[in-house]
C-alpha cells in the first residue's frame, strides 16, 4: 500500500445556524486504500464529519485536503469536479423512488454528462455498459428495468452502491449504510463495501454503530464523542474501557451477527 | 480549552442579548396592539352600538376631530394598559406578567371584544325574523320556488351550448395556465431559492405578487378584462388565467417544499449540477402532485366560470344573468339544473382521475 494521503482533515469547525456545535476542531488523515470506520453516538457529528467532506455541508472553519487540493476554498466547478470523485452511499438510500433501477444507477454519471443530454436522456452506450456492469457487480442485473421503491432495502442500497460505483470514486463516503437493514442483510452490504475497497482499492470512509460490524471490516476507527475525536486507533483495541468512555457509562456492547 | 470556553460564554451572551432585544420588540408590538384593540372597542361601540342601534340613526356623522381626540385616548390608555403588564396583548406576545391578573384581564378582554363584535356585526347585517317570515316575503318565495320546479325546456339547445362554452373556457384557461405555473412554481419553492440572497430577494417578490394577484377575485378580474378585451368569454378565460397561475403556482411551490430532500443531497454528491439535481431530484417527486392539483383546478374552474359569467365573462352564467333580469324564472330554473348537473359531474370525474393517479 502506497503512503498517499487522499484526505487530510485540519482543525474542522461545524457551527449551525441554531447554535449547535457539531464538529469542534477535528483533524485526522487517511491513507490511500484504507477502510475508515466512523463510530460515536447520535449526534455525536458522524454525519455532519461526512458531509463536510464533499461539502454537502459547510464547514465553518478548518480545511479539508482532497488529493491535496483544499476542497473549502473551491468555486462551485471546482468543487464539482471534486464531488465526482467522491462516491456517497446513505442511510435511507435516497434512491429516486420512482425511476428504474437502471436510471438511478446511471445518475452516478450526471458530473460527466452534459446538461442537455442529460434531460432529454441521451446517454452514449458506453454509460448503459458502465451501469450494467457496475448492476452485476451488486449481484442485481436482473431488477436494472424495475421502478426503484419496488426493491426491498438491502437491494436499493445496492443500487445506491452501484451508483456511487458509476463515478468511479477514488473516495467512497458511506453514512451508516446499514441502520436501516436487518443484521444479515448489513452484513452482506459491508462485504460489498470490503470488496470494493480491496479489488478497486477504493478508500472508504464509513459511519457505522456495531462494533462487531467495526472490527470485521475496518482497518482504523475514529471515534467522536460531542464533536471531538476521542480515540483513534485499531479496531482491535477497542475493549471494555474504550466502549464505555466513547458511548457512555450505561452502555453495553450487543453482539449482532 | 480556554479558547473552547471562551467561545462558549461568547455563544451564551449573544443568546441572552438576542432574548432581551425580542422583549423589547415584543413589547413594542404588544403596545401597538393595545392601542388598536382599545380604538377598535371604542369605536365598534360608538357608532354600531349607540348611535345605529339606541339612537337608532340612519346616518352615523362622520368628523375626522372626533375620530382624532378618539385615537388620541386610544394611544394613551393603551400604552398605559402595556405598560401594566397585565394586558391582552402582553399575554398574547409573552410580555406579560406572571400570575392571576394577567391571566383574568386576558381572559375578560378577549371575551368582551368577541362580544362587542358578535353584537355590532348582528346590527350592521339588519338581521330581523319578521322580513324572513313576512306573508309577502313566503308568497315571493313560493312563486320563484314552484316555477324553478317546472324548468322550462324550449332553451334547452341554447342552455346546452353556454354550458359548453364554460367548460372549454375552463379548460383552456387550465391549459394555457400550466406552463408559466410550472417555471413560477420552481422559483417560489423557499427550499430551492433560500442558498443565497439574490434567488431569495426573487422568491420573495414573486411571493408576494402571488400572494396580491391571488386575493383578487376572480370576479374582478372578469371585471378587469372585460374592459380590456371586451365582455365575453375570452375575457371569462383571462380571468381564470391569471387567478389559476396564481392560485396553482402556490400549491406546487408547496408541493416542491415538502419533497423529500434525500434524493437531492444524492444527486449533487454526484457532482451533478444545479439542473441536473432538479430534474433528476425534484421532478420526478412532483410529477404526480401537479397533474393531481391541474385537474382539481379544472373543476374549481368550471365552477368559477359560471360565476364569472354574470359579470360578463361569458358562457351559461352570462345566459343565467340575461333571463334572471327578464325575471323568466323557468328558464332560470333549467339553467340552475344544468349548472348543478355539471358541477356535480365533474366533480365525480376528477375525483376519480385524483384518485386514480395516486
Amino acid at each position: 500500500m502506497g503512503k498517499i494521503n487522499i484526505l487530510k482533515v485540519t482543525d474542522l469547525h461545524k457551527m449551525y445556524p441554531n447554535g449547535t456545535h457539531a464538529l469542534k476542531g477535528v483533524s485526522f488523515e487517511v491513507e490511500a486504500g484504507e477502510f475508515l470506520v466512523v463510530i460515536g453516538l447520535s449526534g455525536s457529528g458522524k454525519s455532519t464529519l461526512l458531509r463536510c467532506i464533499n461539502r454537502l455541508i459547510e464547514p465553518t472553519s478548518g480545511t479539508i485536503q482532497f488529493l491535496g487540493r483544499d476542497t473549502t476554498e473551491l468555486s462551485t466547478n471546482g468543487l464539482r469536479e471534486v464531488k465526482k470523485q467522491i462516491g456517497m452511499v446513505f442511510q435511507q438510500f435516497n434512491l429516486i423512488k420512482r425511476k428504474s433501477v437502471l436510471a438511478n444507477v446511471i445518475a452516478g454519471r450526471l458530473g460527466s454528462i452534459g446538461t442537455w443530454d442529460s434531460i432529454i436522456g441521451k446517454y452514449p452506450q458506453s454509460v448503459y455498459d458502465d451501469a450494467m456492469e457496475c448492476l452485476s457487480l451488486m449481484g442485481i442485473e436482473e431488477k436494472a428495468g424495475v421502478r426503484a421503491d419496488s426493491l426491498s432495502g438491502g437491494q436499493q442500497q445496492r443500487v445506491a452502491i452501484a451508483r456511487s460505483l458509476m463515478q468511479k470514486p477514488k473516495l467512497l463516503l458511506a453514512d451508516e449504510p446499514v441502520a436501516s437493514l436487518d443484521p444479515a442483510t448489513s452484513n452482506s452490504i459491508m462485504q460489498y463495501f470490503e470488496r470494493i475497497n480491496k479489488e478497486f482499492g477504493t478508500t472508504v470512509i464509513c459511519n457505522l454503530h456495531f462494533l462487531s460490524l467495526v472490527r470485521r471490516y475496518a482497518t482504523r476507527v475514529i471515534a467522536l464523542k460531542a464533536g471531538e475525536i476521542v480515540y483513534e486507533g485499531s479496531p482491535d483495541e477497542i475493549d471494555e474501557n474504550w466502549f464505555k468512555t466513547i458511548y457512555g457509562e450505561e452502555a453495553e456492547e450487543v453482539e449482532i451477527r | 480549552m480556554t479558547k473552547r470556553q471562551r467561545d462558549e460564554q461568547k455563544i451564551k451572551r449573544m443568546l441572552a442579548e438576542n432574548k432581551r432585544n425580542e422583549r423589547r420588540v415584543n413589547f413594542i408590538k404588544a403596545a401597538l396592539l393595545d392601542i388598536f384593540l382599545v380604538f377598535y372597542s371604542i369605536l365598534v361601540m360608538q357608532r354600531a352600538i349607540i348611535y345605529k342601534f339606541f339612537l337608532d340613526m340612519r346616518d352615523v356623522p362622520f368628523s375626522w376631530g372626533q375620530i382624532s381626540v378618539i385615537f388620541f385616548i386610544s394611544i394613551v390608555a393603551g400604552v398605559l394598559w402595556t405598560m401594566t403588564r397585565t394586558s391582552l396583548s402582553c399575554t398574547l406576545f409573552d410580555v406579560a406578567k406572571e400570575g392571576k391578573a394577567s391571566k383574568y384581564t386576558a381572559e375578560v378582554f378577549g371575551w368582551f371584544l368577541f362580544d362587542i363584535t358578535f353584537i355590532a356585526g348582528w346590527i350592521v347585517t339588519k338581521i330581523s325574523l319578521i322580513d324572513l317570515f313576512s306573508k309577502d316575503g313566503l308568497e315571493g318565495a313560493q312563486r320563484i320556488f314552484s316555477a324553478l320546479f317546472k324548468p322550462e325546456f324550449g332553451i334547452f339547445d341554447d342552455v346546452l351550448f353556454a354550458t359548453i362554452e364554460t367548460i372549454y373556457l375552463a379548460l383552456i384557461a387550465t391549459l394555457i395556465s400550466i406552463p408559466p405555473t410550472l417555471v413560477i412554481s420552481f422559483f417560489t419553492a423557499r427550499n430551492l431559492m433560500k442558498e443565497n440572497k439574490f434567488t431569495f430577494v426573487i422568491y420573495y417578490i414573486l411571493r408576494i405578487a402571488l400572494n396580491f394577484i391571488r386575493s383578487v377575485e376572480p370576479l374582478i378580474w372578469a371585471i378587469i378584462f372585460s374592459v380590456w378585451v371586451g365582455i365575453g368569454p375570452y375575457a371569462g378565460m383571462i380571468a381564470l388565467l391569471v387567478h389559476s397561475i396564481a392560485s396553482n403556482a402556490k400549491l406546487y411551490s408547496e408541493a416542491i417544499e415538502g419533497i423529500e430532500e434525500g434524493p437531492l443531497e444524492a444527486i449533487s454528491a454526484t457532482g451533478a449540477n444545479k439542473i441536473q439535481v432538479v430534474w433528476f431530484g425534484v421532478v420526478p417527486q412532483i410529477v404526480l402532485p401537479f397533474l393531481s392539483f391541474t385537474i382539481y383546478r379544472w373543476d374549481i374552474n368550471v365552477r368559477m366560470a359560471t360565476v364569472i359569467g354574470l359579470v360578463g365573462g361569458g358562457g351559461i352564467g352570462t345566459l343565467l344573468m340575461q333571463y334572471q333580469g327578464l325575471a323568466r324564472w323557468n328558464e332560470v330554473g333549467l339553467i340552475v339544473l344544468v349548472i348543478a348537473f355539471v358541477v356535480w359531474v365533474m366533480d365525480y370525474i376528477s375525483a376519480k382521475i385524483r384518485e386514480a393517479i395516486y
